[in-house]
């Protein structure tokens, strides 16, 4: 794989605050996603990549060169930053040709078109952008990022407030940007929307990096760990007594009167479990619920296991 | 990839639009109009020749020179300055869209011209037209006018470069602003010779008293330091927020 993009060593603290600690990865063409909880240091790699942030040390590459200090460089970099605000007084049609103006675009009105037809706004809407729904100015932003057709882009977070039409619209352009050699990092913290991407996944926690693979090899990792499930029965020391030893079943806790928490390596055959045991010992089940299903507690098993 | 834009124009366009709000011109212009008004009164009256360092000044223009010198000079030019200039790379940044202007092949140093020749076109007409005008109702003279156009020109440069740079330094940047103009200019700069050479508005007095041979106090600079030293101030002040916004975190 060609490395487009090149990220060694790099961490970023602001004070005390460690934002990225010692992140290393490689980025060819294709769709690339980075996927983290809130606050696990994506947008801070993006602006690093972006050259809008000095790393505190490390060293990023883009194409070879210092984003940070090779100005012409920034040419070749379309960035979608996560902040909605856009130039107010002006219409879609203006933003984004005034970014292409800037881009030294050999025809801008040309390109301003055609970007905002590839994410299907009316170029000819004179309206200011200020009227516009969060998923529109998303969809401006993107414009503005592909205007000059980048070699590599950067999407922080880029399908936040887009209805679902638009949202599989996006997809499926990134996914072409990335099929044509465009080198496509795309940051979120939805795991479902990652899958869309079909893409190789960077994961991120607590400003490190967790794992990396393709999204498959992924999302493996993250069924292969440990789930705690609770549940409340009339009697959970004889649910309890039932499980021990079952298979899978690799802790048992009681809490309260009346609920059991159980650790397994396999939820679904659990649940058949608990409702077998239960049957047995003729109690009622109340509630069962994962206790760690969402994405934050993924992302803490991913970093402890490193 | 060597190709660097050639983009003052689009990006002075830009602070332009931003800094053209209805509000903000309105509130300066009613200043201003208030200047003119107290000009007119001023002119209206009867005013003796006054008797200054020594030497038999016209009563009208002493009181029209010492008008726009406090009103002008020390409160119009530097207020109208901070309020646009701050806000030329100030708003930008604090809105987040100063990314869409860095995240391009300019040089830093043209966009902070463009949003500094900004600035200044917009505030020029706001401080300096009424400011003539008030100068001329007070009945000084031609030199008057002169020397009022000539100051606050002078002054509307050095404070464009500096408010430019506190816009980019602090989120603060008015109260800042403020506290330089009436604090430092107009109280601790007052105290001594060597403290008025750290505020414009002597440079800006200097020029009046100059061009409208007019004996204001506080006048301590002569000529070209007068003309020269505040235009080097807003060059420096530019090269500064150039320096600044090359290193800097954007949002």
């Amino acid at each position: 794989m060609t490395s487009l993009v090149e990220v060694d060593e790099v961490s970023k603290w602001f004070g005390e605050l460690v934002a990225v600690s010692e992140v290393s990865f490689a980025v060819g063409p294709g769709v690339t996603a980075l996927l983290g909880p809130n606050g696990a240091g994506k947008s801070t790699v993006l602006r690093m990549l972006c050259g809008l942030t000095p790393p505190s040390k490390g060293e990023v590459r883009v194409l070879g060169g210092d984003p940070r200090r090779d100005l012409a460089l920034s040419a070749n970099i379309g960035l979608v930053p996560q902040q909605e605000a856009l130039f107010e007084g002006y219409s879609a049609y203006g933003f984004v040709h005034l970014a292409a103006v800037l881009l030294r675009v050999a025809d801008p009105d040309r390109a301003t078109r055609a970007a905002l037809e590839l994410v299907e706004l009316d170029p000819d809407d004179r309206r200011g952008v200020g009227t516009y729904s969060k998923g529109m100015r998303q969809r401006v932003k993107v414009a503005q990022a592909l205007v000059n057709d980048p070699t590599v882009v950067v999407l922080d977070e880029p399908l936040t407030g887009l209805d679902p039409r638009q949202r599989l619209h996006l997809i499926s352009l990134f996914q072409r940007l990335g099929e044509d050699g465009r080198c496509v990092i795309v940051s979120s913290h939805v795991l479902d929307e990652v899958e869309r991407f079909g893409s190789r996944v960077l994961v991120m926690a607590q400003g490190r990096l967790a794992a990396e693979g393709d999204y498959r090899a992924i999302r493996e990792l993250m069924d292969d760990r440990p789930h705690r499930v609770r549940v409340r029965c009339d009697d959970p020391r004889m649910l309890a007594a039932g499980l021990l030893g079952a298979n899978g079943v690799v802790g048992l806790q009681l809490v309260g009167t009346d609920g059991v928490v159980i650790e397994t390596l396999d939820a679904a055959a659990l649940r058949r479990r608990v409702a077998l045991a239960a049957q047995r010992a003729d109690l009622r089940l109340h509630e069962v619920t994962p206790l760690d299903d969402d994405l934050e507690s993924v992302f803490r098993y991913l970093v402890e296991r490193r | 990839m060597s190709a660097v834009a050639s983009a003052r124009l689009p990006v002075f366009r830009l602070v332009l639009r931003s800094q053209v709000s209805r509000a903000r011109v309105g509130a300066l212009l009613a200043l201003g109009a208030v200047g003119i008004v107290v000009g007119a009164s001023l002119g209206a009256a009867d005013q003796v020749p006054e008797l200054v360092d020594g030497r038999v000044v016209d009563g009208g223009l002493w009181a029209g020179a010492r008008f726009v010198s406090t009103f002008g000079l020390s409160l119009l030019v530097p207020v109208t300055a901070l309020v646009f200039a701050a806000a030329s790379l100030g708003d930008l940044d604090e809105e987040g869209t100063l990314v869409y202007l860095w995240l391009r092949p300019v040089r830093r140093s043209r966009i902070v011209v463009a949003a500094a020749a900004a600035s200044f076109t917009v505030a020029w007409p706001v401080v300096v037209v009424p400011l003539g005008v008030a100068a001329a109702a007070t009945g000084g003279g031609r030199g008057l006018v002169a020397g009022t156009v000539a100051a606050a020109t002078v002054a509307l440069v050095a404070y464009t470069g500096l408010f430019c740079a506190l816009g980019l330094v602090t989120k603060r940047s008015l109260v800042w602003g403020l506290l330089y103009v009436f604090i430092w200019e107009g109280f601790v700069a007052t105290a001594a010779d060597s403290a008025a050479r750290l505020a414009v508005r002597t440079y800006a007095r200097s020029v009046l008293s100059g061009v409208a041979d007019v004996p204001l106090r506080g006048t301590v600079v002569d000529s070209p330091a007068r003309w020269v030293v505040p235009i080097a101030v807003g060059a420096v002040a530019l090269a500064f927020t150039t320096w600044r916004l090359a290193r800097r975190d954007i949002a």
